[in-house]
């Protein structure tokens, strides 16, 4: 009888139900619960699901994780990383609560306003009450779901028509050696009105030892003739969970331009929804994937062209050590009469061990007849033949597997619009690569 | 000493004997030519020699200098001087030429216990060398032999050896597929670096090639044998009468 009332209600709907939620505005607590409906109707995925068969949930959906009711310390380490990007402002969160003291929530530049989460909610008619969870939520993600029924926790950026700032944002997500059971729902709103450009990055970064979940949701909302760049950069601690969703949606003429990094942690998803809706939007995707021993990283990329005339580029690739596993999943689909459309997928894993595991699924859904679809998948080892090449020239195994690794990677770093970002992942990169000094050595 | 003595050298690959007892003695400030016909073996003995690991030598010796290198790494063997320039140079993305040469040459120095080079003295020889073989200082930049055609590909092995500067160069077919203005530059570079400290191994399919490149001596090898050894006249005699007179030897 106990099993069978544990299966009707989850330990999440439980926690739902005994939140005091009445200072909720009615839109919101409507948003909400439908979310959590939809959460509880379907539960967590198990194999049979086909979007989540590959991906490896293990603890996630054992183990019961609630928000901190006191963020954790950081670490010397952690506060020292806390500022990466050169000239950014920057947003703190700990253990998913917001660090007011750590933000810079005053400091913006001209043409850009941010809130937090629950200060945006408060406004009557507002972009919150506009555009929050009103286009994510079409998604069937299990985490997505739980993120919209529990968060409390995030900022809603609005960028205004024809504004163009310089300085990033940068909003950085710390996960402390205290997490072990926390569960972060960090929840990102950004709306870019007309004519507008401006990038954000958003990194988080897990300490070891600690067994947390962490499911941020970003929505963007790109209106025409806007640019968007977002950077995403995840290193998740050895026992730590990341199932993330991005989600943008792109009015005519608008562009995103997307780079995302899975530098390490022990499992991480991330789910970047692309929906072209208006004539004449680009989305250009790079990602790269370092998948280190023991770990799993999986990267689904859900790229709708809705309208015509829309280009969308997605180049992602992957380092596998030792007994890694990784899964790239890849849909490009093209609606009926999204005609001249220009879509191209790339997925190339590179394997360091025989050890690893790289799944490559690429989805083609084409119904439109006057399209240019593309798309390539590998998984293989280094070329045998370079290495031997090289070690002809005098330079050792060690080092060639470590420079021939290092270019492969690089790639998808090369041309990297922040430089200070851009450094940082590359250190990221270079932990991982056997040799690692003399390649060093090679730059 | 010579300077590469090889004894009844026999190899394998995948469990196929391809070398079947190779001897060969080529002393300091000589240049040995090996012919043959295709699928003699010519390019096993080079890969073997440099250390491919996909064969397996299974009897025999080869010495470099005295130093037996079927001991050593790939990577030790060219830093005790030995180079092969390949018949087909692979493609390195993502490192550029200047950073290759680089790293070999500094790890031929660590080996001989010399500091890493400067790098303004480094480019100013490098230089000096790409003149040897008319290479387009562009080429230098580019990731390695990546979107070379065939002809750059084969001038960047030498421009390689001339660097690098080995006790023995080892060519594999590096006259293949080379139009004559190529296979000038490339004859002109291998000459010019002809010196009584370095000797050289030229692996051919052609006798054409030895029309720019007078060798010493001339080896033919016929199925993992060397079946004749003589003067630069047996290329002509080669040239003349082809393989068939010797492959008939080799399978009475």
């Amino acid at each position: 009888m106990m099993e069978a009332v544990a299966e009707q209600s989850s330990v999440y709907l439980q926690d739902f139900q005994a939140r005091d939620r009445s200072a909720e505005p009615a839109w919101w607590a409507t948003r909400r619960e439908a979310a959590m409906q939809r959460f509880e109707a379907a539960g967590f995925p198990g194999r049979k699901v086909e979007a989540w068969k590959q991906t490896r949930l293990g603890n996630v959906t054992q183990d019961h994780f609630r928000p901190a009711q006191v963020p954790g310390t950081l670490s010397n380490e952690a506060a020292a990383n806390l500022a990466v990007v050169e000239d950014a402002v920057r947003i703190v969160m700990v253990d998913g609560v917001l660090d007011t003291e750590r933000s810079e929530l005053e400091r913006l530049p001209d043409g850009v306003r941010v809130r937090t989460l629950a200060a945006a909610l408060d406004e009557d008619g507002g972009v919150a009450e506009q555009h929050l969870a009103r286009h994510a939520d079409a998604e069937p993600h299990p985490f997505l779901a739980l993120n919209t029924a529990f968060a409390t926790q995030g900022v809603v950026i609005e960028v205004v028509s024809g504004a163009a700032p310089e300085q990033p944002l940068e909003l950085v997500s710390v996960m402390t050696a205290e997490s072990t059971g926390v569960a972060a729902w960090p929840r990102v709103l950004i709306h870019a009105a007309t004519s507008s450009e401006f990038t954000v990055v958003q990194r988080h970064e897990g300490s070891d030892g600690a067994a947390y979940l962490t499911a941020p949701v970003t929505e963007v909302i790109a209106d025409a003739n806007s640019v968007v760049n977002l950077f995403h950069y995840a290193s998740e601690g050895d026992k730590g969970s990341h199932l993330g969703v991005i989600h943008t949606t792109l009015d005519r003429d608008s562009q995103l331009n997307a780079h995302a990094m899975h530098a390490g942690g022990q499992r991480l998803r991330t789910d970047f929804y692309v929906n072209l809706d208006g004539p004449g939007a680009s989305a250009n995707l790079n990602g790269l994937y370092l998948v280190r021993n023991g770990q799993f990283s999986d990267v689904h990329t859900w790229v709708r062209h809705n309208a015509d005339h829309c280009t969308s580029e997605q180049l992602v690739k992957g380092v596998l050590d030792g007994k890694a596993e990784s899964v790239f999943d890849g849909l490009i689909q093209v609606a009926k009469g999204a005609q001249k459309t220009d879509a191209g997928q790339e997925n190339r894993n590179l394997l360091l061990s025989p050890k690893g595991i790289a799944h490559s699924n690429p989805r083609l859904e084409i119904y439109a007849d006057d399209v240019k679809c593309g798309h390539g998948s590998t998984v293989g080892q280094l070329d045998e033949n370079a290495v031997f090449y090289m070690r002809t020239r005098g330079i050792s195994d060690q080092e060639a597997r470590g420079v021939l690794t290092f270019a492969f990677a690089n790639e998808m770093l090369d041309d990297m619009a922040l430089p200070s970002l851009q450094a940082y992942e590359r250190e990221a990169l270079l932990s991982l690569l056997p040799g690692e000094e003399a390649v060093r050595k090679l730059l | 000493m010579a300077l590469l003595e090889i004894r009844n050298l026999h190899a394998e690959i995948e469990g196929e004997e391809i070398l079947k007892g190779i001897n060969l003695t080529l002393e300091v400030g000589q240049v040995h030519a090996i012919m043959g016909p295709n699928g003699s073996g010519k390019s096993t003995l080079a890969k073997v020699i440099a250390g491919d690991a996909a064969y397996e030598v299974t009897e025999g010796e080869v010495l470099l200098d005295g130093k037996d290198v079927l001991e050593m790494e790939p990577e030790e063997r060219a830093r005790e001087g030995l180079f092969l320039g390949f018949q087909y140079p692979v493609e390195i993305p993502g490192v550029s030429n200047t950073y290759f040469l680089r790293a070999a040459a500094n790890a031929v120095r660590k080996h001989r216990g010399e500091p890493e080079v400067d790098a303004a003295q480094f480019l100013r020889h490098v230089r000096e060398r790409m003149e040897l073989v008319q290479m387009d200082e562009a080429l230098l930049k580019r990731p390695v032999n990546s979107g070379f055609s065939g002809g750059e590909k084969k001038r960047n092995e030498i421009f390689q050896m001339a660097v690098l500067e080995p006790r023995l160069a080892i060519l594999d077919e590096t006259d293949s597929g080379l139009d004559i203005d190529a296979l000038r530059t490339v004859s002109h570079g291998v000459n010019s670096l002809r010196s009584p400290e370095r000797g050289f191994l030229l692996i051919t399919h052609y006798q054409r090639l030895l029309n720019y490149i007078v060798p010493d001596t001339v080896h033919v090898m016929v199925d993992g044998r060397i079946v004749k050894s003589g003067g630069k006249e047996l290329a002509v005699e080669l040239e003349e009468s082809g393989y068939a007179l010797f492959e008939e030897n080799s399978a009475a």
